[in-house]
Order: C-alpha cells, then structure tokens, then sequence
C-alpha cells in the first residue's frame, strides 16, 4: 500500500508535482499514465525518497520510506535500468545490494534465475542491452521478495518478447497479492497490463478509476462499419438520431458512428437495405481519448458528462 | 524463455521480527561495491607501486651519491623521510583519485539512486562508505610505507645511517604517512559529497592539497610564515615524515600537530558532505 497526500514538488519555479493525493492497493497492477514531462517519474522518486516532498507526505506501508525498517523486504522499485556501475558484475551488484538488507547470496543467485541471467551473472553489466539490463533492474526489484513493486516505464525500448515477458511478470506479482505500480506514457500499454489507472498531465491528478471504468468512459459508442453504401447508411443513421463520419483514415466506405448501440446500427441497416462487410466498436479512439485527457486536463474536465462518471472515479483537477 | 513462468515464490526472505537494516550489512555492501570494480585495484597498485619506487630511486640514489657527499648534507640525511616521504607525496595523488570516485561513480552512473533506495538512510550509507574507504586506504598504505621503509634502508645499508624502526620518531613517520594518505582519501571522498562530480571533486582536492600551499607562497614571508602551519596538504607531508630535527620548518607545529590540523579539515568537508547528503535530493 502506497499512499501520498497533498504531494507536492517544485524545481526552482518549475511545479512537477502538483498537490497529488492517491492511494495504491496491493493484488492488482496499478498503471501510472501521463505524457512525457507529467510528474510520474517524480511521484516515483517522491515515494523512495530519494526527493524531499515540497509540501505533502508519502508512505509505504504507513511508513516515510526512509523508515522502512527493511527497505528492500517492503519496496522493490526500478526507476532506471541502466542505473548501474557498468563495471561490476550483475551478481557483483546484486549482492552489494542484497548485503545492506542482510538477503544472502543463495538469493542472489535465485534471482538471477528467475531474470534469467544467469549465464552472464559473472560479466560486467556495461556490456548489457537494454533488455539485460531492465532484467538485472527487475532482479534487484525481487531480492528482497517484497509486497510492493514500482517499475518506471519499465517497457520502454523493449522487443515484443521482452515485453510480454514483463507484462505476464507484473501480472503473476500482483495475483500473488503484492502492490504493483507500474508507469508508463502508453496507453496502449497500459490496456493490456493495468488493473486500474492513476492518470496525470503536467503533476496533476486526472483520473484516478480501474480500467475497465476508463475504457468504458474513454472509448464512447463508436462503431467502425464498411459499406459499399456509406450515403445511404450515413441518411439512415442519421434520420435514427445516430452521428456519423469519415474514419480518421478516410477509407473509402468506412464509417464512424456514435449514439446507437451495436445491434440498433445492424438492424437499422437491414431495414434500409444497406450491405455492412464489417461492424465492430472503434477502439482506436483509447489512445486518442488518453492523449486530449492528458494534453490539457482544465479542458477536458470541463467537457467530462458529471452524470457518466462511476463512483469509485474520483476526477481531480 | 525460462523466466517466464518463474515468478518468484512468496515471501521466503522475509526477515526475522524486528530485522533492521543497518551499519553491519552496508558495511559488508560498501566492501562489495570496492572491491568489485577494477578503478580500485588500479589505484591501490598505483599507491603501492609509486611508494615502493620513490623509495627504491631515492634510497638507492643517495647511497651511491654517499661516498661524495658533503659532511653537512650527511648530517642532515635522513634515511626514513627519504624511503618514506614517497608514499605521501606520490600517494596523495593517487588516493585523491579513488576518494573521489568512491561517492562520486555512483553519481555519474545514477548507481546512488539504486543505493538509496535499498539503504534509505543516508547516513548510514554514507558513513560506511568512508569507513570501508578509510580501511581499504590504511591497509593499501601501511603496507606500502612499511615496504618501502624496508626496502629503503636495506638500500641505505652501506651508509651505516639506515635507520630502524626503533629510533626515535621513526616508527611515527612510517606511520604517518600512511594515515596521511588515508587523510588525503577521505579529504577528496568529502569534496566528492559535496560536489558529486568526479572532475569537479578531483580539481578542488588537487587546489586544496598543491595549488593553495603553492599560492601561499607568493604572500610577503612574514605572512607566510603566519599561515603556513595551518595548511592542508603541502608542509603537512614534510612535518609528519621527518624525523630530525635540523631540517624541520621552524613555522610549523609538531608533526602530530599538522596531522590534527589537516585532520579537522578533512573533519569538516567530511561533516559538510554528510550534512548535503542528507538535505539534497539525490
């Protein structure tokens, strides 16, 4: 359990975190979204200590992290994966680690099985890829074997088999009931891994609501057809009370349609006669949704339907 | 891909009731992280291999320079300050360069972030890592000035003036300029917490220790004469290996006495260092 309130960061005139009150739950991946620049780096390094709030406080297990009795048996977190002395050894660095918080070698080496690293346990870790090197930052995470996780855009630059195998790593942390907080600037990303999602945009909390609740909201009612006959459908959707439009690609034939229901489209389509070759809700429009959430939150708070909001969506500005 | 299924057991490291990580484990942790990165074995060789040489080139030097010498320079040898002074002069240059890089790699690598993260106390960290410097440093160097003392008076033999280590203020300046490197270490591993950038760190130590001394010397000899006694580095070196009296410096304290000098300089960059480390960001 993480918990901040009121968090607060400024750099000289530059406000980075901005008065961010959240909790983080254990047993499911909390993903931690914003673009580059919003503060989640920050936020992360505020929970570490590793920088003095402005104002608010933080806390890991009802704790300030600095007195965590041991640390690396409560937090494991990976902020940056080629943050190492390349000149030492994986195991080397493993163990350094591992001796402050009294965890002896035999898990040093246990762990770097599980990373699979093992083979190159003995090289120095300057020679790594990238993908070694977020899997020796992932095995300093689990030395301890602790309850919560922190991984900073812990993808970024990976290939798809480096991806998958971090993605099934956060969800099998969380299903063994531990605190995962993961961030990350792609939505994309996030659909497939997150439980629940904290937004922010420029150090300030925008959503903070599950997943599910998210897509709900973000992705609307739209619906992707194809149709040799676009006029005759876009009339039709039109004299039921629908909206349509081109598609963002501007294919020929296709269209987007907002304000009926899957079923209402088909059926009105029969009615009129009109071929549909492909009828499917449009998700394309998550990542889109995410990028206007975040690119300029007053707005977009504005515009937000108070009606469609869940409760456990607690919208901040 | 084997790892793929392996996630870890559930807590199987969970610490005894009352566990705390502290001073023992980040001890044996610093002792880890120096002995397992190659920039600390060049530099203690260096040490090692510099003190031994001057000792050897000097000590041999003057033995055969003895027959020919002058009475008055005969009577004013002295055979430990010429086997050891070596270490200190050549040694300070060499520590400084492991001082600095002990705190200071671990800023430029962002290593200090991984550092804190596992041992949140900084001044725990930061105290084990000058203890371990200071034990790798003093045992580097009094090895080195116990050799090169050897070594330099069996090649001093045949003047019948070697000395031993039982004559008076031998044994102390054998000794000190090995603690004067270790002093020399801790000096530039402060300077690093402070600055906590390795070129800015090493400038700063090299000014303090040569440039500062050098400097003060262009000050009316009166005032000099005032102020060079409290200098770090320079005179330091000469007042703690001699062990006669007619060469000594009549400005400066007693040997012991520059050594607690240089000693609370370093003792407050070290306070300094560990006041930043606890305020700044990391």
């Amino acid at each position: 359990m993480i918990e901040a309130s009121n968090l607060t960061k400024r750099y000289g005139s530059t406000v980075a975190v901005n008065d961010l009150s959240f909790t983080i739950r254990p047993g499911v991946v909390t993903g931690f979204l914003g673009p580059n620049g919003a503060g989640k780096t920050t936020t992360m390094r505020l929970i570490l200590g590793l920088d003095n709030p402005t104002a608010g406080t933080v806390t890991v297990n009802g704790k300030p992290h600095a007195q965590v009795p041991s640390p690396m048996h409560e937090v494991g977190a990976l902020l940056d994966a080629k943050a190492v002395h390349g000149g030492r050894s994986a195991r080397n660095h493993l163990l350094c680690l591992a001796q402050t918080n009294g965890i002896s070698r035999r898990r040093v080496d246990e762990v770097l099985g599980v990373v699979g690293l093992s083979d190159v346990a003995g090289k120095r870790s300057k020679g790594f890829s990238l993908g070694m090197s977020q899997r020796l930052g992932i095995a300093t995470t689990l030395l301890g074997d602790p309850e919560i996780l922190m991984f900073d855009e812990p993808v970024n630059g990976l290939d798809p088999e480096g991806i998958l195998w971090i993605r099934n790593l956060m969800k099998a942390l969380a299903a063994e009931g531990r605190t995962v907080f993961v961030s990350s600037h792609l939505m994309s990303e996030m659909e497939n891994t997150a439980d629940h999602v904290i937004v922010i945009g420029r150090g300030r909390l925008i959503a903070d609501c599950s997943m599910v609740d998210f897509i709900a909201r973000s992705a609307g009612q739209a619906i992707r057809v194809r149709t040799p006959q676009p006029e005759a459908l876009a009339r039709a959707v039109a004299a039921a009370g629908g909206r349509s439009a081109a598609t963002a690609e501007g294919e020929a034939g296709e269209l987007e349609v907002s304000g009926l229901t899957e079923q209402r489209l088909g059926d009105i389509a029969f009615a009129h006669g009109v071929r549909l070759h492909h009828l499917a809700p449009s998700r394309a429009s998550l990542e889109q949704a995410f990028m206007e959430l975040t690119a300029d939150s007053v707005e977009y708070h504005a515009g937000l339907p108070e009606t469609r909001q869940p409760a456990q969506i607690g919208w901040e500005n | 891909m084997a790892a793929l299924t392996a996630s870890p057991a559930r807590p199987r490291t969970v610490p005894a009731d009352g566990y705390r990580a502290g001073v023992a484990g980040t001890l044996r942790s610093e002792f880890t992280k120096i002995r397992s990165v190659r920039s600390t074995y060049w530099t203690l060789f260096l040490l090692v291999a510099a003190g031994v040489a001057w000792s050897i080139a000097y000590c041999a030097g003057e033995a055969s320079r003895w027959a020919s010498m002058a009475p008055q320079d005969r009577l004013g040898f002295d055979p430990t300050q010429s086997s050891v002074v070596g270490l200190a002069l050549l040694g300070q240059l060499v520590i400084v360069v492991l001082g600095t890089l002990t705190l200071t790699s671990e800023y430029s690598t962002g290593m200090i972030r991984t550092s804190l993260t596992v041992m949140p106390r900084r001044g725990v960290l930061y105290g084990a890592k000058a203890a371990v410097l200071a034990a790798v440093a003093l045992a580097a160097a009094f090895v080195t000035s116990l050799a090169s003392f050897f070594i330099g008076q069996a090649l001093l033999t045949r003047t019948h003036v070697s000395a031993t280590l039982l004559q008076p203020n031998v044994l102390r300046a054998v000794l000190g300029s090995a603690l004067y490197v270790v002093l020399c270490g801790l000096f530039a591993f402060g300077l690093g917490a402070i600055i906590r950038s390795m070129a800015g760190a090493m400038t700063a130590a090299y000014g303090f220790l040569f440039l500062v001394p050098q400097l003060a010397k262009a000050l009316p000899s009166s005032w000099y004469a005032d102020i060079d006694r409290w200098l770090p580095g320079g005179d330091v070196v000469n007042a703690i290996t001699n062990t006669r009296q007619v060469n000594s410096n009549p400005h400066l304290f007693s040997a012991w006495s520059e050594f607690a000098v240089f000693g609370a300089y370093t003792a407050i960059l070290l306070v300094l260092g560990a006041v930043l480390i606890r305020k700044r960001d990391a």
